[in-house]
């Protein structure tokens, strides 16, 4: 809307005394060029048109009742805290407002609720130290040190025997272990001997034929050989083998 | 909103005697205002009390022009009084009058209600039904109808529940702008203030606020016919 008529304003300054105009507030030269420009642009004229008519129709409109209830309900909603401030006192002391900005401060924690709880609270904490056997006036700084270091000394002997015990159950473990291990061995040892025997006594039985063939060759097997000819009855016995061949 | 082009120089004065008179009658009342937000700020229930009296109906209207549901209006309405309650230490009279000041407070929390139902807002045409207490039937049909209803008091009201919807039609931007001016007749730098845009700025609004109105309710009528 840049259209600029025979009044020599344009339309967009023609919007921005449209609302003057209409307030009746547009007097003398303005109000005649203002006059001139909507005669000679249409697009302005229907603007202003619309703009009259929407205005026209707004002025139909009338203020609504609201209910009758609203205002005691906003004043029920704001009732607390209006019934204090109309009961406070116009002027309280230092003091006084030292103590309601505490009073502020700490009001959340200040109820109850949150008494009971402190109250709860306390008498876990105090049955705790009864069964724990300590009692107030040991929770000294001294007191608290001293029992600080005696329990320390406590727990550290504590330790010192407990290690004790079980470095001894610990040593014993082991010589019964190294105890069970010899005896395993001895009987492992003893089962590998039996075995052996066994089997020298199989090879000694399945050997038995070969020890047989002297009788059946010859008398040789019952002469009764000097020790320097022990070990010759193999020859003894080859020799009479042969003979008997031939 | 009367025009006052071509008056005679008797009336003009008989006009400024009046303007005179108003403005007196503002100054007054802004007085007794500021003393009753004094009394409130320093916890005087009775001031509090006289202070929702006399503006909880300028607020209502705000809130209902602006929501256009009632119960809306009313829950608005509550709001800004707690929040006004619990504000009105802060109110400097120095900066704006109280009458600024309350508008201003209406106008944010009617913008951060806005927000919040923006995504659920309410995009019924103007066909939509007008609630239980007008019986189910449109506006167009209404319009339309050659029932006794036609009567004129029935006629004004119902182009008032007209005006009414369209102006729920509007861009909030400019919605805000004609119920100040129009309906609740600030001045454009107050409401420049409770907006904070400049006065050309919310002439330009109340302009395309007041036409897109005009077109919006001329549709309604063609439809109805």
């Amino acid at each position: 809307m840049l259209v600029e008529g025979k009044s020599g304003m344009q339309c967009a300054e023609f919007d921005a005394l449209l609302t003057e105009a209409m307030d009746g507030a547009l007097n003398g030269e303005r109000r005649e060029r203002f006059e001139q420009h909507k005669t000679s642009c249409a697009a302005c004229q229907t603007w202003s048109a619309e703009v009259t008519n929407g205005l026209a129709w707004l002025e139909e409109m009338e203020d609504v009742v609201p209910p009758p209830i609203l205002v005691h309900n906003i004043l029920a909603a704001t009732s607390g805290a209006a019934g204090q401030a109309a009961n406070a006192e116009p002027r309280a002391s230092a003091w006084e407002r030292l103590r309601r900005q505490v009073g502020a401060v700490f009001a959340p924690v200040l109820t109850a609720r949150f008494g009971m709880s402190m109250g709860m609270a306390f008498f876990s904490i105090t049955l705790l130290l009864d069964m724990a056997q300590i009692r107030i006036k040991d929770l000294t700084p001294h007191n608290l040190s001293h029992t600080f270091y005696s329990s320390q000394n406590k727990v550290m002997k504590y330790y010192e025997n407990m290690r004790l015990v079980y470095e001894i159950e610990s040593r014993v473990r082991n010589l019964r272990n190294a105890g069970e291990e010899n005896e395993r061995e001895r009987e492992e040892r003893m089962r590998r001997q039996e075995k052996n025997n066994n089997q020298t006594r199989e090879q000694n039985q399945n050997s038995e034929p070969e020890q047989s063939q002297p009788n059946r060759f010859s008398r040789i097997q019952n002469v009764q050989w000097p020790a320097s000819l022990r070990g010759s009855e193999v020859y003894f016995g080859e020799l009479a083998k042969q003979r008997r061949e031939i | 909103m009367a025009t006052a082009t071509g008056a005679s120089p008797p009336m003009l004065a008989r006009l400024k005697a009046v303007q005179g008179r108003v403005v007196e009658a503002r100054v007054e009342e802004s007085q007794v205002v500021a003393q009753l937000v004094r009394r409130c700020a320093s916890g005087d229930a009775v001031a509090w009390e006289e202070i929702v009296q006399r503006f909880h109906r300028r607020i209502y209207n705000i809130c209902y022009r602006f929501v256009g549901s009632g119960d809306d209006a009313q829950d608005l309405t509550q709001e800004v009084f707690i929040k006004v309650f619990r504000t009105v230490g802060s109110f400097d009279g120095e900066k704006a009058s109280f009458n600024t000041w309350l508008t201003t407070v209406t106008r944010n929390l009617l913008v951060d209600n806005f927000r919040k139902k923006r995504d659920d807002r309410a995009t019924d045409s103007m066909d939509a039904t007008l609630g239980p207490e007008e019986n189910g039937s449109t506006l167009a049909e209404r319009l339309a109808s050659d029932a006794p209803s036609q009567q004129v008091h029935i006629e004004s009201r119902e182009r008032r529940e007209m005006v009414h919807r369209a102006l729920q039609q509007i861009s909030p931007d400019l919605r805000e702008a004609v119920i100040l001016r129009d309906l609740q007749d600030m001045d454009y730098r107050e409401i420049a203030q409770v907006l904070k845009v400049p006065e050309g700025t919310v002439k330009s609004r109340i302009n395309r606020g007041r036409a897109e109105l005009a077109r919006l309710l001329q549709r309604t009528y063609r439809q109805a016919l």
